[in-house]
């Protein structure tokens, strides 16, 4: 099985005081600190035991900018095989679809039976995996949490809405995008990245995947980020103070009071 | 960014832009140095840290004869063999990276401050292979090695005896040669940190002992390795080791400490490493690492708790300043001035600590690395700090750890919050690997006077360096000349301190080698922060200074200066004291009556 796996560079949030930019339309990213987006380690993750089964490739693939080669070494180091940078700076302000486009153009140079996307980033869109699956006409299938392969086509599992769950058969070659929770990512050692330092990664832009540089990018851009705020605090939050035993004994007072409790 | 228990981007600054840790021939490069670094605290996060109040409030048992663990410790050591970390510092015949010593205790500092008791059983592990790859057989090297650096075999330090501690001369486990070249092992120790337990197969000690007939006191030591199950035809069968007890500690409670008893049943049979009678010299070989890892793990637990301290100070509202009204709101307490000064204490303290320790692995590193002709000299920079290294946050981590406890108030003594454990876990720093008083005559009677005082005079030269490195900054003037003046105090009163040897001999030479011991780690801090404040300064005259960084760097120009103002100027009263006759040799034992 050949699987390409999206990654993106994302802020990491456990490590950052997110500030607002002088323009008030964006969070200030020039002094943040960067990890792999948390879905796409789950992604990876699958990736590797599917291929563990069934032999194959995995491959993960990002579209950043110099630095972003650090998440692609990251995911090796973890135990994909291959990794692909697809950077131009024809590439930079693109939206979801843009993106996808940008993803459609490697994924039509390599001859992929399977591809994995994370349920959503940093933006929250989550769109990605489905415009890159349209653009492709390949099924699609988001925020699955369970994957059995079979022969030309997979078993797998989504998460529905109230904690439920579905099981679908999909064929082959598909997109899905990987909800988290559905294995335990493995942590990167030493041996890994031993073996991925020094390994040189491949670089594409615009031309080496046969895009026209206007339809990515801000050029290409449909959807255009406009504002960007931290929402004002509402009256009414009450902050309780105290030991964990004495909060406790507050919050059950107050969830009793109004009637959340009996 | 509640639950941080350490600063990424501190470490990176002190490894990179302050100690400059050449990983030349070491095959890294910086990029995989923070792939590192980034995948250790990935793993400190998310395997070590949520277990640190567990391991603490559910500590070891012993259970028929077997001291049961927190039941994640297995995967934790599994984990950390299969990855390389505990293989890491080895060479790559051994699976290892050949990681250089600075990436070592960078990464050391990362697990330690997520996890004190979670990180020493594979430190112990690896410094026991250590041993055996340095002095031992290929045998031994063959059948122990390969296990123990994949987490499946626990490695420990076996020393101290019930009447042998500080005085290892004094020790009486014996060792009988047998005709198969081995040796009947018999006798007891104690305090023997992960001495047995169920997250490994089997548990293999490095331990010292006497060979029949061998000479009286240090030099009739030998090292053996004896193992719990010792291997036979392929299989592993009991080696009369046995667990007498584990001892109910203060902090550090999630790594069990054991007293052992070998050969109760005359069956314990140990295997010689290297030759008879080294075994003192062999372990003290591994000494200045342990000393140092001792002073990073109090480093790394003070980092921790400075971090719940500054998390709670800046959300905890309390009072008002002193020229509001009634009615004004109350501020977070980190706006408070006495508030403030202890977070810089702290601050000052584990950074301080944190910069020292790292540039003595650069030492290390270049004891083996530099030109032939430099290679001693940063081996006697080494040896000359390595007390200074390990017992400055030992001691000073102690304060510090107080001081965030201080910062909650009331809470802090609670078991709601992480840093009474904190404080409980760090005392044990100042106590194993060498108390602080037996670190203290380490450096005076040994270290400062060793080759006629070279060591003192290389270090004089390395702070010089720093204080010409500063000379364009005028900020950084009345400190360069601070240190310039403490670095005085610490010459003149080495010298008053070596005519009172030449004059009253080694007991008043040595009476208040602690109080030396606490100025000379006074000034080397004091270095350590004007190096860092230089390369700040350096960074911030240069262009594009990130907006991030602008902080940073501005955070570490006032701790800098919390330093020089408020903690240096302590030599002051240290050096009267030891200018003067030591009280304690005329104050007799007979006093202490009631």
């Amino acid at each position: 099985m050949e699987i390409l796996v999206c990654v993106k560079r994302v802020p990491d949030s456990a490590e950052n005081e997110i500030e607002m930019n002088a323009e008030g339309n964006d969070i200030e990213r020039d002094d943040l600190v960067f990890s792999v987006n948390e879905w796409d380690n789950y992604a990876v993750e699958e990736a590797i035991q599917i291929v563990d089964n069934v032999g194959g490739t995995v491959t993960v693939v990002t579209v950043g900018d110099d630095e972003s080669d650090e998440v692609l070494r990251r995911e090796m180091a973890m135990g994909a095989a291959k990794g692909i940078l697809l950077t131009d700076d024809a590439f930079e302000g693109s939206d979801c679809k843009g993106v996808a486009t940008i993803l459609k153009g490697c994924v039509d140079k390599g001859n992929y039976d399977l591809i994995f996307t994370g349920a959503q980033a940093d933006e929250g869109a989550g769109a990605v995996g489905g415009m890159l699956a349209a653009m492709m006409d390949y099924p699609y299938a988001s925020l699955v949490n369970k994957i059995e392969a079979g022969d030309g086509k997979l078993t797998i599992g989504r998460e529905i809405e109230g904690g439920n769950q579905e099981m679908n058969e999909i064929d082959l070659p598909c997109v899905l995008s990987i909800q988290t929770g559905i294995n335990e990512p493995r942590y990167v050692g030493i041996r890994g990245i031993r073996q991925v330092s020094g390994v040189e990664i491949p670089e594409l832009g615009a031309a080496d995947l046969g895009l026209d540089a206007a339809a990515v990018g801000e050029a290409g851009a449909k959807v255009k980020k406009v504002d960007y705020f931290v929402p004002e605090s509402g009256d009414g939050a009450e902050m309780l103070e105290g030991s964990n035993d004495q909060i406790i004994e507050k919050l059950i007072e107050i969830l009793k009071a109004n009637g959340g409790l009996q | 960014m509640a639950d941080r228990f350490m600063s990424m981007r501190n470490l990176k600054f002190t490894l990179h832009e302050v100690i400059g840790a050449s990983p030349e021939g070491s095959g890294h490069t910086r990029k995989s140095m923070d792939m590192v670094l980034d995948a250790a605290f990935d793993f400190a996060k998310k395997a070590l840290h949520p277990l640190y109040e567990e391991m603490d409030r559910h500590p070891p048992e012993l259970i028929d004869g077997t001291v049961s663990v927190h039941k994640e410790m297995r995967s934790i050591l599994t984990t950390l063999g299969k990855d390389g970390w505990i293989s890491a510092i080895f060479p790559e015949e051994w699976g290892g990276d050949n990681m250089p010593p600075s990436l070592l205790h960078a990464v050391c500092f990362i697990f330690a401050s997520a996890n004190y008791s979670a990180s020493v059983y594979s430190g112990l592990t690896m410094g026991a292979a250590n041993l055996i790859l340095t002095f031992g057989s290929d045998e031994l090297k063959r059948t122990f090695v390969p296990t123990m650096l994949e987490g499946k075999w626990q490695g420990t330090m076996a020393l101290t005896e019930p009447e042998a501690g500080t005085s290892l001369g004094d020790l009486t486990t014996a060792a009988a040669p047998q005709e198969d070249g081995t040796y009947r092992i018999t006798g007891e120790k104690i305090f023997i940190s992960a001495g047995d337990h169920d997250a490994v197969d089997n548990v293999v000690h490095l331990l010292l002992a006497r060979i029949e007939g061998a000479p009286a006191g240090v030099k009739g030591i030998s090292l053996f390795v004896v193992p719990k199950l010792r291997p036979n035809d392929g299989a592993l069968r009991p080696n009369d080791v046995t667990v007498t007890q584990i001892f109910h500690k203060m902090g550090y409670r999630g790594a069990p400490i054991t007293a052992l008893s070998f050969g109760e049943k005359g069956d314990c049979t140990g295997y010689l490493v290297g030759e008879a009678n080294r075994g003192l010299s062999y372990m003290f070989h591994m000494m200045n690492d342990a000393r140092l890892e001792v002073g990073m793990g109090a480093t790394a637990i003070a980092t921790a708790a400075y971090h719940a301290a500054l998390d709670y100070t800046r959300n905890r509202r309390q009072g008002r300043r002193l020229t509001d009204g009634s009615g004004a709101p109350p501020i977070p307490i980190i706006e408070h001035q006495d508030v403030k000064r202890m977070l810089l204490f702290q601050r000052a303290v584990s950074e301080g600590a944190l910069s020292l320790i790292l540039q003595c692995s650069r030492y290390e590193a270049l004891s083996h690395t530099a030109p032939d002709e430099e290679k001693a000299d940063y081996h006697l920079l080494l040896e000359l700090l390595t007390p200074v290294a390990k017992t400055f946050p030992a001691e000073m981590g102690i304060l510090s750890t107080s001081a965030s406890i201080q910062c909650f108030g009331g809470y802090g003594y609670c078991e709601d919050f992480p840093v009474e454990q904190h404080f409980r876990d760090m005392r044990i720093h100042a106590i194993h690997e060498g108390t602080t008083g037996i670190q203290g005559m380490d450096l005076l009677g040994r270290k400062v006077v060793m080759k006629n005082g070279k060591a003192l005079l290389l270090l004089s030269r390395e702070i010089d360096k720093t204080i010409k490195r500063v000379q364009d900054y005028p900020a950084l003037q009345a400190m360069a000349q601070a240190l310039s003046e403490a670095k005085e105090t610490l010459s003149t009163t080495t010298m008053t301190l070596g005519g009172v040897a030449k004059e009253k001999g080694p007991e008043a030479f040595l009476a208040n080698a602690t109080l030396y011991l606490e100025l000379f780690g006074h000034v080397t801090i004091a270095w350590q922060w004007l190096l860092q404040m230089g390369v700040v300064s350096e960074k911030l005259a240069g262009q594009n200074v990130r907006k991030a960084d602008l902080a940073f760097y501005n955070g570490k120009l006032d701790v800098g200066r919390y330093y020089f103002g408020y903690e240096l100027p302590k030599i002051g009263a240290l050096s009267i004291a030891l200018a003067q006759p030591a009280l304690t040799l005329e104050i007799e034992a007979a006093c202490f009556t009631d």
